[in-house]
C-alpha cells in the first residue's frame, strides 16, 4: 500500500521537486552572485537594470561606460593585483612548506614505531579542531609575544601550521592504503632506502601529497578568520580585501572578485580530483 | 663450506597484551647449494618470520644467520645475495612489465643495453615474452607470479626465497607452475627456499623439507624419508595421513619387535633402533593396510575390527575401521575397474593386514 503510493507519479515529482530545492538553497547564493556581477546598475544591487562587463574590466583597470558608473564604488586595479597577489603567495607558500613537513611527518607516523607515538598522531590532528578564532588569537599572541612583525611570513607560518595537519591526514590515509611489502621488495631488489624512497614510496603516495597540496592552497586561498589576527599592514589578502571593501557596503565589483576566486578554486578543486581519478 | 647456515635462531613477538609469540624457537636449518629446501608447516608456524630474517627485514633477537661462514648480523636487505617472491607478488602497480622486472638492474646501476637484455631474457624464461609494456594489474594471478619470479631471477640471486607463491593459483595452474618451478630451479642451479602450508606440493617438489611446528624445525629430511620415516607424532600426522598407536615393545627377534598396544594384544614391526621395554609408537600409512594376506609367506601383523564408514574417492575407497577402544584406522583401498561388488558396508568385520616393514616406530614421548 505505502509502497504503491511512494511508487506513483506524483510522489516521484515530488521527491524529484524537493531534490531540485535543495540544489537550489545550495547553489542559488552563488548563481545570484554570478548574475549580479553583470548587473549595471552600482546604486542597487538587487535591481537588475542591464548586462554589463564593467565590472570585471574595472578589476583589470579597464573603464566603465556605465552612465552610473561612478569611481568611489570601485578599488583601484593597483590595489587588487597586490592583494591577489600577497593571497597566491602566502598560499604557495604556506601549502608548499605544509606539504613537506605533513608528507614527512606521515611517513615517520606510519612507518617507524616509537614512544608516544599514538599521542604524537592526536596532537598532529587537533589543529584542524580547535575553532579559527582561537588559533588566531593564540598565533597572535605567540607572534606578538615573540617580537615577530606582523606580515606576509607571519600568515605564511600561521598558515603552515594549521595547514600541515590537512596534509598529514591525507597523506596519512595514502600511506594506510599501501603495501608496504613494495618497500620490501624494492629492498630486496638492493635498493637503499633513499633509492626505495623516491622510486617506490613517493609514486605511490604521490596522488595523496598533490591533493593534500591543492587543498591546503584552498584552504589557506580563503581563509578570513586566522589571517584577520595575522595580517599586518600591508600584508592585506584579497579575502581580507573583500570584508573590507563590504564593511563600506555592497559593491558590485565584490560580486564580479568573488565569481573570479570560485572559478579559480573550481579550477583548483578540478585538477585535484582529475588527478585522484587517474591515479587510483 | 656451509652455504645457507641458520644457527639457534630465536626471534619472539610482543602481543598488544604484552605476551611473548616465540615465531622462531631455536631454529638450526643448513641449506645447500643448489638445492631446492621447502619449510613446510601449519600456518603461523613461523615459516615467513624465518624467510624474513633470512632476506634481512626482520633480526633475529639472538642465534647466528650466515652465508658462506660470513654472518649476516647488521647487513641490511638490500645488500643480502637473496631475493625474496613475495606471497603476494608486491609488483610495483606504477612500472611496467619490464620496468617491474627491470628495477633491480636500475638501482644497482647496470648499464642500460645490458639491463634490456636481460629483462627481455628473464620474461623469455618464465614465458612472457612480449609482455614488457603491460601494467601489473593487467595480467592474470599466475602471470603476475611469473613477473615477480623474473624479477628475482634476473638479479641472479644466490639464494631465492620464495613465500608461499603458488597458493593464490587454481588447482590446475598450481600444478603446472610447481613443475615449471622445479624444472626452472634445475636450470639456473639457484638454490630455493620454499614455503608453502601445502604437503603434497612439499613432496612434489623439494630435494629435502624442513617440517616446522610452533617455531621449531620438526625434522628435516627428504620427502620420501619425511613420508616412510616421519621423526615424530606431529611430522606424522601433518604430513599424509596416519594411524598410530601406542605400545610397548614385549619380544624381540632381530629387527622384529612384537609390540603390545592398548587396543590389540600383540603386532609386529621390524626395527634396529627399539628394544625389549620400549615404550613406542607405531606409524602405519593407510595405504599399507591391507584387507587380505598377501600370501607371500612373510610373516604379517592382523588387526581386527569393525567397518564404520566406507567413501569412495576414485583412486581408492577410504575405509574407517574401529579398532577398539574407540580408535579409528583409516584403510585407503585401492580401487580396480569393476569392483563395485566390493563396496564394504558399514558393520562388516574385517580384518586388516599389514607386513612388519611397513610399519614405522617412533619413540613415545614423555617415556
Ligand atoms: N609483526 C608481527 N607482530 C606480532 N606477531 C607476529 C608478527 N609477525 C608474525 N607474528 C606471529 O608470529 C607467528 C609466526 O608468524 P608467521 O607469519 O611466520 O607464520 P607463517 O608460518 O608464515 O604462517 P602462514 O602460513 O599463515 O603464513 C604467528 O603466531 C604470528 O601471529
Ligand atoms: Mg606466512
Amino acid at each position: 500500500m505505502l509502497d504503491k503510493i511512494l511508487n506513483s507519479k506524483i510522489w516521484a515529482t515530488l521527491f524529484k521537486g524537493y531534490g531540485f530545492l535543495f540544489l537550489g538553497f545550495l547553489y542559488l547564493p552563488l548563481g545570484l552572485i554570478f548574475v549580479y556581477s553583470f548587473n549595471a546598475n552600482s546604486i542597487n544591487m538587487a535591481i537588475w537594470t542591464e548586462f554589463t562587463f564593467d565590472w570585471y574590466l574595472t578589476i583589470f583597470g579597464g573603464a566603465s561606460s556605465q552612465s552610473s558608473f561612478d569611481a568611489a564604488f570601485t578599488e583601484s586595479p593597483d590595489r587588487i593585483f597586490e592583494v591577489v597577489k600577497h593571497s597566491v603567495i602566502v598560499a604557495l607558500s604556506a601549502s608548499t612548506v605544509s606539504t613537506v613537513i605533513g608528507t614527512a611527518t606521515a611517513i615517520a607516523l606510519a612507518r617507524y614505531h616509537f614512544v608516544g607515538k599514538r599521542f604524537y598522531q592526536a596532537l598532529l590532528v587537533l589543529p584542524m579542531i580547535v575553532p579559527d578564532i582561537v588559533l588566531g588569537i593564540a598565533l597572535l599572541i605567540f607572534f606578538v609575544g615573540a617580537g615577530f612583525k606582523l606580515s606576509l611570513l607571519t600568515i605564511i607560518i600561521g598558515h603552515t601550521t594549521f595547514l600541515s595537519s590537512y596534509v598529514f591526514v591525507v597523506v596519512s590515509a595514502r600511506l594506510a592504503g599501501m603495501d608496504t611489502s613494495l618497500e620490501q621488495a624494492s629492498a630486496d631488489l638492493g635498493a637503499g632506502p633513499i633509492t626505495t624512497f623516491r622510486r617506490v614510496t613517493l609514486p605511490q603516495i604521490m596522488p595523496g601529497v598533490v591533493g593534500g597540496f591543492l587543498l591546503a592552497f584552498i584552504i589557506s586561498l580563503d581563509d578570513v578568520v586566522i589571517t584577520y589576527f595575522i595580517a599586518g599592514v600591508g600584508s592585506q589578502t584579497l579575502p581580507l580585501f573583500i570584508l573590507a571593501m563590504m564593511r563600506r557596503g555592497l559593491r558590485p565589483q565584490i560580486n564580479a572578485l568573488a565569481v573570479l576566486l570560485l572559478l579559480f578554486t573550481f579550477v583548483i578543486a578540478a585538477i585535484g580530483l582529475y588527478l585522484r581519478s587517474r591515479k587510483s | 663450506m656451509s652455504f645457507l647456515k641458520i644457527a639457534s635462531a630465536h626471534k619472539a613477538y610482543k602481543t598488544p597484551e604484552g605476551g611473548l609469540i616465540h615465531a622462531l624457537d631455536d631454529v638450526s636449518l643448513d641449506v645447500r647449494n643448489n638445492e631446492f629446501l621447502t619449510l613446510l608447516g601449519p600456518s603461523g608456524c613461523g615459516k615467513t618470520t624465518l624467510l624474513k630474517c633470512i632476506a634481512g627485514f626482520e633480526d633475529i633477537d639472538s642465534g647466528e644467520i650466515s652465508f658462506e661462514e660470513q654472518s649476516l648480523k647488521g647487513v641490511p636487505a638490500h645488500r643480502r645475495p637473496f631475493n625474496t617472491v613475495f606471497q603476494s607478488y608486491a609488483l610495483f602497480p606504477h612500472l611496467s612489465i619490464a620496468n617491474n622486472v627491470g628495477y633491480g638492474l636500475d638501482v644497482t646501476g647496470v648499464a642500460k643495453g645490458e639491463r634490456n637484455k636481460r629483462v627481455e631474457e628473464a620474461l623469455e624464461l618464465v614465458g612472457l615474452a612480449g609482455f614488457g609494456s603491460r601494467e601489473p594489474k593487467q595480467l592474470s594471478g599466475g602471470q603476475q607470479q611469473r613477473v615477480a619470479l623474473a624479477r628475482s631471477l634476473v638479479l641472479k640471486p644466490r639464494v631465492l626465497l620464495l613465500d608461499e607463491p603458488l597458493s593464490a593459483l587454481d588447482r590446475k595452474m598450481r600444478e603446472n607452475m610447481q613443475i615449471e618451478l622445479k624444472n626452472l630451479q634445475h636450470s639456473v642451479g639457484i638454490t630455493f627456499v620454499f614455503v608453502t602450508h601445502d604437503q603434497e606440493e612439499a613432496l612434489a617438489m623439494s630435494d629435502r623439507i624442513a617440517v616446522v611446528a610452533n617455531g621449531k624445525v620438526q625434522q628435516l629430511a627428504a620427502p620420501t624419508e619425511i613420508y616412510d620415516e616421519p621423526a615424530n607424532e606431529f611430522v606424522a600426522n601433518f604430513v599424509g595421513t596416519s594411524n598410530i598407536f601406542s605400545g610397548k615393545v614385549v619380544a624381540k627377534d632381530g629387527a622384529l619387535l612384537t609390540i603390545e598396544t592398548a587396543n590389540q594384544r600383540q603386532v609386529l614391526a621390524t626395527s634396529d633402533r627399539f628394544g625389549r621395554g620400549d615404550h613406542v609408537e607405531l606409524v602405519l600409512r593407510p595405504e599399507h593396510l591391507k584387507l587380505a594376506p598377501s600370501g607371500n609367506g612373510i610373516p604379517e601383523s592382523c588387526i581386527d575390527g569393525t567397518v564404520e564408514a566406507s567413501v569412495f574417492v576414485g583412486s581408492d575407497l577410504h575405509l574407517h575401521v574401529d579398532v577398539g577402544k574407540g580408535r579409528t584406522a583409516i584403510v585407503h583401498h585401492r580401487h580396480n575397474r569393476g569392483d563395485d561388488g566390493e563396496r564394504i558396508e558399514a558393520g562388516t568385520s574385517v580384518k586388516l593386514y599389514y607386513s612388519p616393514n611397513a610399519a614405522h616406530l617412533i619413540k613415545a614421548i614423555g617415556r
